[in-house]
């Protein structure tokens, strides 16, 4: 009984933090909303007995990538004027009419229809698999996933030349 | 003590291009050379990753002709293929990417310190794309994706001078960023309905079971051509390309759209034919009905531009359509052979851009053309090739390319889409044909054009392939019809 109930508050709580970044006017509010946000996916994870990607998500992103958000706020100035006009009138207020019919849809869906959300799940239930710990996933990350894992590592590379790429031009003196 | 299964041969081209760019950079920080020597490295990395496509290209007839195993085509636990058609996508894009750097090489000179990132990121995406191409598994479909698209979005803001570079490379990463999301939750949807990342064991599945109520596989599907119509900007995908490729710089729009749009294909044809084929009765209306959006749309908005690079831009989005009729008609070499030739005349008309109104210059007015064939007559020359090219004239390869995909549609009972697309074709037509008559009809208004050696290579170049396969495209076309998926 208790993981159905912390499955509604955390999906509740990750909710209300995805609206307060996309809603608030403060950045820095909207930087503290992800923090909920991933806070509460964090505890999902758990609730899957993802025990590590629980443990990085809160390290990583909570940790460290939020931070590094918070640095870049601070750095463009958070007390600046901000205009505010929206090019396309009305366009928030459609955006969150369309979120509702799909929100709508789902329901709907779910409970009028057969609609079956995991139709044919055949694997899954092994336990071992289904075990989150550090072991459980470096196993698969080195042997089967290894080139995916590898992949990743081109994704880097591209970060950082990149971002010279962007920031190294100098403006010529004229 | 568990080891991973590594078969190198497989990813050989990918670690080719990978450490190239690499060298690259690492000789740039040592010796700080001149461009050539860059330009030499580079020349480097694409000759020894095209020599080991062709070892695997080898080994994938081989293995279909019966004188290997088809499960050596499987490589890395399953993660990436070397079969036909991942060989020839990968071969289109190598040579792409040799061509595309060329044209770009005087954009790329230009950069001063920079150009040793430009040409390492170049590298990169067409490594990510190579893996897209060639990937088995739906992750690796998306680290690909990944890995090309971000590279990409960086090079579309290279020239900084300019802030509509600035534009285009922030349009193109926030749109791009979105459309990636939705490709993954595709992805997440389709492991939910059948517990499976694999295509061929996803193709397996399906052949095995019929899920009486696929309301999630269907979503994912539907997510996942959203995610891929829009790196191929079809229609109703396609409002990032026009300001991308007016904005981005001309020395590399020709190259960012073209292996943009081969791995694009590449993973559409693999996902939803080899893939997900049997569940054809569900994805062909609304893939047909992207194709009709993408041609008639297309060829309308082309019609009406003053600038050609956002010609162009419509222009490519009616031939995604033109492509996805192929998809329809469930053919993969059709499809792979006209992103093939396309993607040469894409990477040739942005090499004239460049060479028109300046490697990284944002504006390309129509009236710039107007008497380029006095102003240089070889430029227009080459160019109305490229032009009759994509228009799809006979004796192009447009021609042979447009017939195939036409064809097979029409056999597998689209015949109404068949129609639509000869009618877009016409429209196409007038599209180029009004280029073809500014540049010779007008008279000339400023002094004779400098051309660019590079631009003259690439331009003759594409033109040559242009008609070549257009009169013979035996030696072309016999290469694709073996390069099926496994």
């Amino acid at each position: 009984m208790v993981e159905p109930i912390l499955f509604v508050l955390m999906s509740m709580a990750a909710l209300a933090g995805a609206v307060t970044v996309v809603a608030a006017r403060n950045p820095v509010y909207s930087a503290m909303g992800l923090l909920g946000t991933l806070f509460s996916v964090a505890v999902l994870y758990v609730l899957q007995l993802a025990h590590l990607v629980a443990a990085v998500q809160v390290i990583v992103y909570a940790g460290a990538v939020l931070t590094l958000f918070l640095f870049v706020i601070m750095l463009i100035g958070v007390d600046k004027e901000e205009h505010w006009e929206e090019p396309l009138r009305y366009q928030r207020s459609f955006v969150a009419g369309m979120a509702g019919v799909v929100v709508l849809m789902a329901a709907g869906l779910t409970f009028f229809t057969d609609f079956d959300w995991v139709p044919a799940a055949v694997g899954g239930t092994d336990p071992s698999r289904t075990i989150g710990t550090v072991q459980a996933i470096a196993e698969p990350m080195f042997t089967d996933w290894v080139l995916a894992f590898e992949a990743t590592a081109l994704l880097l590379t591209i970060a950082a030349a990149g971002a010279i790429a962007l920031a190294h031009y100098r403006r010529r003196p004229h | 003590m568990i080891t991973p299964e590594i078969s190198w041969l497989a990813i050989l081209p990918e670690l080719g291009l990978a450490l190239g760019a690499a060298a690259v950079l690492l000789v740039e920080v040592q010796w700080k050379p001149r461009a050539q020597v860059l330009g030499m490295v580079v020349a480097g990395a694409l000759t020894i990753a095209l020599a080991f496509t062709v070892v695997q290209w080898i080994r994938a007839q081989d293995a279909v002709a019966g004188a290997g195993q088809l499960g050596d085509l499987v490589a890395f636990s399953r993660m990436i293929l070397m079969d036909g058609f991942a060989v020839f996508g990968r071969f289109a894009l190598l040579v792409t990417t040799a061509i595309g750097i060329t044209a770009g090489w005087r954009l790329i000179e230009g950069l001063g310190r920079r150009r040793a990132e430009a040409l390492a990121l170049i590298l990169l995406a067409s490594a990510g794309f190579s893996i897209m191409v060639s990937a088995n598994n739906l992750v690796m479909v998306f680290l690909g994706l990944e890995v090309g698209s971000i590279a990409l979005y960086v090079l579309a803001g290279m020239t900084r001078s300019s802030s509509t570079s600035d534009e285009a490379a922030l349009k193109y990463f926030l749109l791009g960023s979105f459309a990636s999301a939705i490709f993954i939750y595709g992805v997440a949807l389709i492991y939910a309905g059948t517990g499976q990342f694999e295509i061929l064991a996803i193709r397996s599945f399906f052949s095995a079971f019929i899920v009486t109520s696929p309301g999630v596989i269907l979503i994912g599907i539907a997510l996942m051509i959203v995610g891929l119509g829009f790196k191929v900007s079809a229609a109703p995908f396609h409002a990032w390309a026009p300001d991308v490729y007016q904005g981005a710089p001309a020395g590399f729009v020709g190259y960012m759209a073209a292996v943009a749009k081969i791995a694009g294909f590449a993973a559409i044809a693999r996902i939803l034919i080899t893939g997900l084929g049997d569940l054809e009765v569900n994805w062909l209306p609304v893939v047909a009905g992207i194709s009709a959006l993408s041609m008639v749309g297309g060829s309308l908005l082309a019609l009406v531009q003053a600038d050609i690079r956002r010609m162009l831009a419509y222009s490519s989005v009616a031939t995604a359509g033109f492509v996805m009729t192929g998809v329809v008609g469930g053919a993969t070499s059709g499809v792979l052979f006209y992103v093939a030739v396309y993607a040469l005349q894409l990477v040739g008309s942005f090499a004239v851009v460049a060479a028109v109104s300046g490697p990284a210059n944002s504006a390309s007015s129509m009236d710039e053309y107007q008497g380029l064939a006095t102003r240089s007559p070889g430029l227009a020359a080459g160019f109305t090739i490229l032009l009759l090219g994509m228009a799809g004239l006979p004796l192009t390869s447009g021609f042979v390319a447009k017939f195939g995909v036409f064809s097979d549609a029409w056999s597998a009972g689209y015949q109404w889409l068949v129609i639509v697309a000869v009618l877009a074709s016409v429209l196409a037509f007038a599209v180029y044909l009004r280029v073809v008559v500014n540049m010779y009809m007008s008279d000339a208004e400023g002094p004779t054009l400098e051309v660019p050696d590079t631009a003259r290579w690439v331009l003759m170049i594409a033109a040559a392939a242009t008609i070549i396969w257009g009169i013979l495209p035996g030696s072309l076309l016999d290469l694709a019809s073996s390069a099926f998926p496994l």
